[in-house]
């Protein structure tokens, strides 16, 4: 077996006229916290989507711990343990921030519906301690007070962190983190990265796609670099500031 | 040969019609992303406002012909401008949906009240004489209608091609938010193509009304056909709708020509689900994107829930109430009493499939006339245990359903609404036309009273508690499993499908879970309600009672569970209370359900507890994290 939490392999996409992703291939090792950086539009949304087989690829292929995900659907991709968050935070209007916490862990309830229609005890149990977890973990990233308000009243840097919650319910092997740290403040972003970095440290391999460079720079162990769809370079995080060619693409688009 | 030729000109006449309809449901769709389900509604108004100024009140034909456009189309923009353009913006596309239902219902309950519930015919608008042509025997009215279809499609072909609000509309359909920044009345223009649609509808409404007898509930049968004529199209394509129509009209002719009319309407539901089994974009396949573009940007319509403290400060008075109710009523309000809880489970079923997994169904009343016949028939005519068929009903109730959601599931949009409308609809025809197993229109008799073994459930007062108490199980169990995890991965996928799955939800699985289970229980329903009637006719489990109970639970508010309870009652008792208001009771109906979509999002219940909410001055708590806990 390989140790290879994630293995793209000649991954391509085109959307008309535009390439969004083309010929692509990394690994990222397990264990630890991989960035994916690059300008915008260099791919790194369409690459999530890609892995998560949202919409299918063009060519290439994505193993995750060495099982191919062709052909695999969402929700067949969550219950091999690799999860993901959303750019615009994609929390459940119209459920609590706790439920909405508690709807991550639906791979693990082994009471069916039928179970909980009788209000068998084991169910009863099971949902018990599955509360106790959200709570928990919602106690842990500062956000017991508002376990029981609508998730869509918090602000957006709340519903980010309540996403990642939701997303570490759900038992996963791999994170893929699609820009957590959009819209949080200094402090929030401080947070962020002391949770992430707890993740990680319970097993957890995390791929995140972040623009706050102090944030890349402090938390990854690994850089990936994309650009126009393509792998500009990966390395570590030191490797990765003095690159020549990373520090042309961002200029290039800075200026 | 002639009668091919007969029939085949037949069904091109049918097919105009329904292709006239589909273009006024098109139109609507491709500004809005909405089915407009009223506008079978316009046709019918249409239909009768000719008959009043033509018929009654003797107008030349010109004269009450445009008078009885223009009371349509004007009709249609006030019901537009009131309800449609201002919820557009507020409520997500499965609530749009119900809202148009709503305004079917209104419309149908309108006609009702103004021309009573027989059917009219209109004289044909060039004498009875028919023509031959090349030998066939044409109705005069025929190329009436000929004529009109093409009139209208060169007129929508004109508007949409070389006008600049033609290019204005296409714009609000490929990008509302664009169209709004580059200057145009979105708003206006929805309500322009809403009004349009209307003054097609009522065309085709006058125009079929020489040929067709009309009477005031008629008008889901339009918006049915004009929908699969759209379905069998593709969705957006102007020329998909007429070629749909047209093709739907002849396929109909012919299956009622030569095998028989209860297959024609078989054959429609089938043609629905063959074409979006096998040909999702319709035949014709739209430009436009199935998935709409709009979902995302529409506000969530919240839903209140209660905790389990919220459910026994509201369920353990309303128990109590309930069980002591009895002893202070008359048998005429015990019987509506007994008949509001034998709705309410099937309104139970309908909250578990809309108001937690956000599916719109359309059918239930549908699943009903299966599961009340099947009982009925078993018991009646064979002599088993009401038992035995009350389970056998729900046995078939739960193939029907899960073979409409295996085909619909997996299509995004109203697919799994529509398809339970021509479900509900073809019931509809067979529980009329298989008069020697249904006893046709006149109903079915002979049904025993409920009984298992022994136990004979026979008056109104053990009906009434036997029923309590199903209730009171029903609601236990349901509400054991929407505060777990399955009422959490349905209420994820009401929120928003792709999230939900990429949580490992499985999102077809669990929208057919919950589509059956609201399908048995409307089975159940259907069941108890032929035993307590000791008989069973089609007018009381046809497609106007799934608009009702959708209106019982939208009113009582939606995601609740119990909240059907008040809304079944204040449409069931009403017209117990005030008999002569009875004839209201159609039109009552729809406005509620477009007023509380407007005014009380939440229902009845939902309101009051927001009431109760807010008297205890509970203020949502900020977000701060600089007072985390440590």
């Amino acid at each position: 077996m390989s140790d290879a939490a994630l293995e793209v392999i000649g991954l391509a996409k085109r959307f008309g006229g535009v390439q969004a992703v083309a010929d692509l291939s990394f690994t990222v090792p397990a264990g630890g916290i991989a960035a994916l950086i690059g300008p915008n539009g260099a791919g790194k949304t369409t690459l999530f989507n890609l892995v998560t087989n949202l919409f299918p690829a063009d060519a290439g292929e994505v193993r995750f711990l060495g099982t191919s995900l062709r052909g695999r659907g969402p929700s067949d991709i969550a219950a091999l343990g690799l999860l993901r968050t959303f750019q615009t935070a994609r929390i459940f209007p119209g459920m609590n921030v706790l439920e909405n916490v508690m709807a991550g862990a639906h791979r693990q309830i082994r009471h069916g519906a039928a179970a909980q229609m009788l209000w068998l005890p084991g169910a009863r149990h099971e949902e018990a301690a599955l509360r106790r977890r959200a709570a928990d973990l919602l106690d842990l990233v500062g956000l017991a007070g508002l376990r029981d308000q609508p998730a869509a009243s918090l602000p957006m840097g709340a519903q980010k962190m309540v996403e990642v919650c939701r997303a570490f319910m759900a038992r996963p092997r791999l994170l893929l983190l699609d820009e957590p740290a959009a819209g949080l403040n200094d402090s929030e972003t401080a947070e962020l990265a002391a949770l992430l970095r707890a993740v990680c440290d319970s097993g957890v391999t995390i791929m995140v796609v972040e623009h706050n460079m102090s944030l890349v720079m402090d938390i990854a162990d690994q850089v990936i670099v994309l650009d126009l769809g393509r792998l500009l370079a990966q390395g570590t995080p030191r490797d990765i500031q003095r690159d020549p060619r990373v520090i042309e693409a961002y200029l290039g688009v800075a200026t | 040969m002639n009668q091919f030729a007969q029939i085949m000109v037949g069904g091109l006449l049918q097919g105009s019609v329904f292709a006239i309809i589909a273009l006024g449901i098109t139109l609507v769709y491709r500004v809005t992303g909405i089915i407009n389900l009223a506008q079978g509604g316009f046709c019918i108004l249409g239909a009768l406002t000719l008959y009043t100024f033509q018929v009654e009140w003797s107008w030349p034909l010109p004269l009450a012909f445009i008078a009885a456009m223009a009371a349509t189309t004007a009709f249609g923009v006030a019901l537009g401008a009131a309800t449609f353009v201002p919820a557009l913006s507020r409520l997500p596309n499965s609530s749009m949906l119900m809202l148009t239902a709503g305004l079917l219902t209104f419309i149908g309950g309108l006609a009702l009240v103004v021309w009573g519930s027989q059917p009219f015919i209109v004289p044909p608008f060039s004498g009875e004489q028919p023509i031959a042509i090349l030998g066939v025997l044409v109705p005069s009215q025929g190329l009436w209608i000929g004529g009109i279809a093409l009139l209208i499609i060169a007129g929508v072909w004109y508007l949409m091609a070389r006008t600049a609000t033609g290019m204005a509309l296409i714009t609000c359909a490929e990008n509302p938010l664009a169209a709004r920044f580059m200057g145009i009345d979105v708003a206006r223009l929805t309500l322009f193509s809403f009004g349009l649609a209307a003054l097609i509808g009522g065309i085709g409404g006058a125009a079929v009304a020489p040929i067709m007898s009309l009477q005031f509930d008629a008008g889901g049968f339009f918006t049915n056909a004009g929908f699969i004529a759209v379905a069998l199209g593709g969705m957006s394509s102007l020329g998909g709708a007429i070629a749909g129509g047209l093709f739907l009209g002849v396929a109909e002719q012919l299956a009622a020509g030569y095998v028989s009319s209860l297959f024609a309407n078989g054959l429609a539901l089938g043609l629905l689900l063959v074409t979006l089994l096998w040909r999702p974009r319709g035949f014709f396949g739209g430009t436009l994107r199935r998935r709409d573009v709009r979902e995302e940007a529409r506000v969530y319509r919240s839903v209140v829930r209660f905790g389990g403290r919220g459910m026994v400060l509201i369920g353990l008075p309303l128990l109590i109430l309930l069980l002591v109710l009895p002893d202070f009523v008359g048998g005429g309000m015990l019987s509506s009493l007994v008949i509001t809880f034998i709705l309410f489970i099937a309104v139970l079923g309908l909250d578990v499939a809309m108001g937690y997994a956000g599916q719109v169904s359309l059918g239930q009343s549908g699943f009903m006339a299966v599961g009340g016949y099947t009982a009925g028939i078993l018991a009646a005519t064979y002599d088993l245990p009401p038992a035995l068929g009350i389970l056998a009903g729900m046995a078939l109730s739960l193939a029907c359903a899960l073979s409409l959601s295996l085909v619909t599931m997996r299509l995004q949009g109203a697919y799994l609404a529509l398809a339970t409308l021509t479900f509900g609809l073809l019931v509809d025809s067979l529980t009329v036309g298989l008069v020697d197993v249904t006893g046709g229109p006149s109903g079915l008799v002979g049904i025993p009273a409920l009984s298992f073994g022994p136990l004979v459930i026979g008056t109104p007062r053990a009906m009434y508690y036997f029923l309590l108490v199903l209730m009171a199980v029903l609601v236990a169990a349901l509400l054991g499993a929407m505060r777990s995890g399955f009422g959490r991965a349905l209420q994820a996928i009401r929120a928003d499908q792709t999230a939900a799955a990429a949580l490992g939800i499985n999102v077809p699985r669990h929208k057919m879970a919950a589509f059956a289970i609201s399908a048995v229980l409307a089975s159940l329903s259907g069941s108890l309600y032929a035993f307590d009637f000791h008989f069973l006719s089609p007018d009381m489990v046809a497609t106007p009672r799934s608009f009702e109970l959708i209106a019982m639970l939208i009113i009582g508010g939606e995601g609740t569970l119990i909240g059907g309870l008040p809304g079944a009652a204040l449409i069931t008792l009403l017209p117990t209370l005030f008999q002569p208001f009875a004839v209201y009771k159609t039109l009552a109906e729809g406005a509620l359900l477009a007023l509380t979509f407007q005014y009380l999002p939440d229902g009845m219940l939902g309101g009051l507890w927001r009431l109760g909410q807010w008297a205890r001055g509970l203020a949502p708590a900020r977000f701060a994290p600089g007072r985390a806990a440590p």
